[in-house]
């Protein structure tokens, strides 16, 4: 991405002024059972999905759980930039961005690392799924928004880049659904907040040998049963993965199941329209 | 991503030899090839080391300066990755060509270091701070970046000297640096808790460990698991443009971590014999 040098940028080195309150840094030490938004620890956050709200993308998405809402567009496929050997299968080009206001610092216009790094498991989780000898030599670009974020926003942009792959009619073999679990201690907690995540991350790590702590994200298809991007950050222990997994996969298939309830839904409504102008 | 020309016939040997537990150079799945490493290869570096596994060849070099620590981390100090992917290694690195995979080495490192504890490294508190620069150069690809890379960096972080640095606050809250007289006064970084990657490449049904640069070319997904003190995973992320299935990434998770505990412990023993070894050993840098 160029740099716009016209645009005037925020002053390089200024910081928010919440860091400096006591209360901001004093993080919850550990994650009570109760959580603080009332949730039970497998409860996901209620769920908005919509898709078609750009006019002008091929496809577009939109995913918002409560605080955390994500945009997302696609558009057709064009000819790979820069390349002078033919590739079989076609590429996809996937642009992670968080709004500069989205975060509590303020981000820059320029992709940092954690979008360049967001960006690379927004594409290992798609590419999977998308059927892509069928656009050879050609690419698809995918930009997905982070309009706000309130935790789990990884998960959410790839739940949300494959309702809008989906509505671009980009073909696909399954849809691709994302969820995270926070864990801290012995709590397991589905689809952390903001906050939450940070307890989860906050250092020093608790150094139990089968108590773990940390993020793991995964991406699944339901119909093929795979698994298409795992991220973890943290610490834990290999023995309780596969419990960790199972969880996250059931969650991923209620998900599944309002993916699809979306995207139907949106059809249904297509017909409708189109029955009602016919008969008018 | 670099590649190779290579045809379906080769590419179906390999998958053969990796069903019958024998690889095309006589290892079996879960071996490694045998690596050189040595340590403290660079003058002007406060630390660095050179590993080669095969045809992989990293050089790590660690410099340690002073900043000022983070606003809302004002007790400990800082570590930056770089990865250089030198176009010497192959002409796709030429230009920008080796920068996404540049990338994602260092942003993978970043992650998996989150457990390395860095209140040492800081100075005076809200003041200053010592930041570690690795920096991570890319000779030769031969297969398995990640795993040689995060062994070469944490070789190169046990040898790191960081020079005594006192800080005294001067008329109420200005601070004043001041260094020992004695400039090898060092002390050493405690790398015990520093991860070390273990990749997992999937050939048809089986999982190997440490692919060359062939074997790579016949996988669709590889899972890199950074495995940390005790065999305690820190850090799972996916390589490759396949998926898994449930029972297959458990199964890895679980084998990267035994592997990752073995690794961590040979490389231990490794630097600490080839410290014993004292200062005036002799040095074979890129002559052997």
């Amino acid at each position: 991405m160029p740099v716009d040098s016209f645009r005037v940028t925020a002053p390089f080195n200024t910081t928010d002024y919440r860091v400096y309150s006591k209360k901001q840094n004093e993080l919850p030490k550990t994650v009570q059972k109760e959580r603080h938004d009332g949730r039970q620890s497998n409860e996901h956050r209620p769920i908005v999905m919509k898709i078609g709200i750009l006019s002008q993308a091929k496809g577009s998405a939109y995913v918002e759980y409560q605080n955390t809402k994500v945009i997302c567009s696609v558009f057709d496929p064009r000819e790979i930039p820069n390349k002078s050997e033919y590739s079989v299968n076609g590429g996809l080009y996937c642009e992670f961005k968080f709004a500069s206001f989205s975060t509590q610092k303020r981000r820059g216009f320029i992709r940092d690392a954690e979008e360049r790094e967001y960006s690379v498991h927004l594409r290992r989780a798609l590419e999977p799924a998308v059927i892509r000898h069928q656009f050879s030599n050609f690419q698809v670009d995918i930009y997905v928004l982070v309009l706000e974020n309130d935790g789990s926003c990884l998960a959410a942009a790839i739940s949300c880049a494959n309702l809008a792959l989906a509505n671009a009619c980009v073909p696909m073999h399954d849809l691709v659904t994302a969820v995270s679990l926070g864990l801290f201690g012995e709590h397991e907690i589905i689809d952390p907040t903001y906050s939450e995540e940070r307890s989860c991350l906050s250092k020093p790590y608790v150094n139990q040998a089968e108590q773990g702590q940390g993020i793991i994200t995964v991406s699944y298809m339901k119909i093929f049963q795979q698994i298409t991007e795992i991220v973890h950050c943290g610490i834990m222990h290999s023995s309780s993965i596969n419990h960790y997994i199972e969880k996250l996969i059931a969650e991923n298939e209620k998900i599944y199941n309002l993916c699809r309830q979306c995207l139907v839904g949106n059809i249904l409504v297509h017909l409708r329209e189109k029955k009602e102008t016919e008969a008018a | 991503m670099y590649s190779i020309l290579f045809s379906d016939a080769e590419k179906t040997y390999i998958w053969d030899g990796v069903e019958l537990n024998l690889r095309n150079d006589g290892r079996k799945r879960n071996d490694y090839r045998p690596m050189e490493l040595e340590t403290d290869v660079v003058t002007h570096a406060s630390g660095s080391a050179r590993l080669r596994l095969a045809n992989t060849d990293i050089l790590v070099g660690v410099k340690a300066e002073i900043d000022v620590p983070y606003p809302e981390a004002p007790n400990v100090g800082k570590i930056e990755f770089f990865v250089d992917c030198s176009a010497n290694a192959t002409p796709a690195f030429e230009g920008r060509g080796g920068e996404d995979l540049a990338n994602e080495i260092s942003s993978a490192l970043l992650k998996a270091y989150d457990v390395l504890p860095l209140n040492n490294l800081c100075i005076v508190p809200g003041f200053s701070c010592w930041k570690l620069y690795v920096d991570i150069l890319i000779l030769e690809c031969g297969g398995n970046l990640y795993d040689s890379v995060s062994l070469a960096v944490k070789s190169a972080l046990y040898n790191t000297r960081i020079p005594n640095v006192k800080g005294t606050y001067i008329d109420g809250t200005n601070v004043d640096l001041q260094l020992s007289d004695d400039l090898f006064e060092c002390w050493k970084l405690d790398v015990s808790k520093a991860p070390c990657f273990v990749t997992l490449c999937k050939i048809g049904e089986y999982l190997v460990v440490d692919p060359t640069v062939e074997e790579e070319a016949c996988s669709t997904a590889s899972i890199v698991v950074s495995v940390g003190e005790n065999g305690s995973i820190t850090g799972i992320f996916k390589i490759g443009e396949g998926s898994f299935h449930q029972n297959a990434i458990c199964d890895a998770i679980k084998l990267a971590g035994t592997i990752g505990n073995e690794l961590n412990k040979t490389l231990k023993l490794a630097l600490e014999k080839e410290e014993n070894l004292g200062i005036r050993r002799e040095r074979y840098g890129f002559l052997k």
